[in-house]
C-alpha cells in the first residue's frame, strides 16, 4: 500500500514488525549501539534491586523499542517520499529475553504548514501478553515537492 | 570500524571517574568525541533492530533516489551517543536507566560523515526518591549541518 497525504485519514494505523527479543539479540543491539550497560549483560548484577524495583535478569535496551519504532515509521514513509522528522518515546515497562514486542501506529493528526505537510503518529510498543512497553509520538513530513529529502 | 579496538565495552572500567547525580552541573558541556561514521558501523547496528532496507545496504538503489546514495536510519543516534563519548562519560554509569527520549531530524547521517556532538545536562531534579538527569545532545555532520537533536532524561544510579 503506498501512502500519500492527501489519502490519509486520522485513525489509519500502520503495523511494525514483530520483534523476538532473545539474550543473542540484546547482545547484537550491544554491538550495534556500543551501549554494554551491565542492566544488559550481567544476570548477577541484576539480582541487585533498583530502588524499589527488581529486574529479576538482564532487560533488553529502551532504546531497542526507539529503533524498532523508527523501522516501523521509516519503512511506511520511504515509499510515500515522506520523512520521518521527530520520535517521542517512554518506556513503560522492561522487556526481556523469550518476549516478543511489535510497534504499531496509529494517525493522530494531520496538519498543513506555511511549507509542507505534517503528519503525527501515536506509537505503541506491545509485548505477547499485549501489556504496553512503550508510548510515544511521530511527526512525518510529507513535503510539497520531493527535492528537500537529500 | 574506526573505533572500535579503542571502544571499552566493561563499563564498570573507570566507572569511579564518571560523576555522579551530585556533580553532574546543568549547562556544563560534556566532553565528546569526533566520530566516523563508517558503513560497516551503520549496518551492525541495522542487523541489531532488523533494519534491511535498500537505502542502508544498496548503494545502486540508494544513488537513484532523492537521497542520492547510502544513509543511516533517523534512529542511528543510539550508536552516536556511546560512540561520540569517552569511557569517563557518566551516560556509561552501570545501572543509567533511561527513561525516555525525544529526537528531531534535520539531515540523514551517511556512511563516512564525521560525526561530532555537543552535549550537556540540561536539568536535574528528584522525583519520587529518584535522581533525574535531563540530557540535550546536538549531532553535528563535518559540513556543520545539523543531523539530529534530541533530549532524554535518565534515572541516576542512587
Amino acid at each position: 500500500m503506498t501512502t500519500s497525504f492527501d489519502t490519509l485519514s486520522v485513525g489509519d494505523t500502520i503495523d511494525g514488525p514483530k520483534f523476538d527479543v532473545s539474550r543473542e539479540s540484546i547482545r547484537l543491539f550491544c554491538d550495534g549501539s556500543l551501549d554494554y550497560n551491565p542492566l544488559h549483560l550481567d544476570d548477577d548484577y541484576m539480582r541487585n534491586n533498583f530502588g524499589k524495583t527488581n529486574f529479576g535478569g538482564i532487560i533488553m535496551h529502551g532504546m531497542n523499542n526507539f529503533g524498532l519504532i523508527t523501522r516501523m515509521l521509516t519503512d511506511w514513509a520511504y515509499p510515500a517520499g515522506a520523512i520521518q522528522r521527530r520520535l517521542e518515546t517512554r518506556w513503560l515497562k522492561p522487556v526481556k529475553p523469550g518476549d516478543t514486542i511489535q510497534p504499531v501506529g496509529v494517525v493522530k493528526a494531520k496538519q498543513t504548514t506555511q511549507k509542507s505537510r505534517w503528519v503525527l503518529i501515536d506509537v505503541l510498543v506491545r509485548n505477547q501478553r499485549a501489556e504496553h512497553v512503550a508510548a510515544g509520538e511521530a511527526m512525518v513530513e510529507f513535503p510539497l515537492s520531493d527535492s528537500i529529502a537529500a | 570500524m574506526t573505533q572500535a579496538p579503542t571502544f571499552e565495552t566493561d563499563f564498570w572500567k573507570d566507572a569511579n571517574l564518571r560523576k555522579v547525580w551530585d556533580e553532574i552541573v546543568p549547562g556544563e558541556p560534556r566532553k565528546t568525541i569526533p566520530y566516523k561514521l563508517t558503513l560497516e558501523a551503520i549496518q551492525l547496528y541495522c542487523r541489531s533492530v532488523g533494519e534491511d532496507h535498500p537505502l542502508y545496504f544498496d548503494e545502486a538503489y540508494a544513488r537513484k533516489t532523492p537521497y542520492g546514495g547510502l544513509i543511516a536510519p533517523p534512529s542511528i543516534h543510539i550508536l552516536l551517543m556511546f560512540a561520540c563519548t569517552p569511557n569517563d562519560d557518566w551516560m556509561r554509569t552501570p545501572g543509567t536507566i533511561n527513561a525516555g527520549q525525544s529526537w528531531s531530524y534535520n539531515k540523514p547521517a551517511r556512511p563516512g560523515d564525521m560525526i561530532t556532538l555537543h552535549a550537556r545536562a540540561l536539568d536535574k531534579f528528584i522525583k519520587r526518591e529518584r535522581l533525574f538527569v535531563v540530557h540535550d545532545n546536538v549531532f553535528f555532520n563535518q559540513h556543520g549541518e545539523v543531523i539530529c537533536s534530541g533530549r532524554g532524561q535518565t534515572i541516576r544510579p542512587a
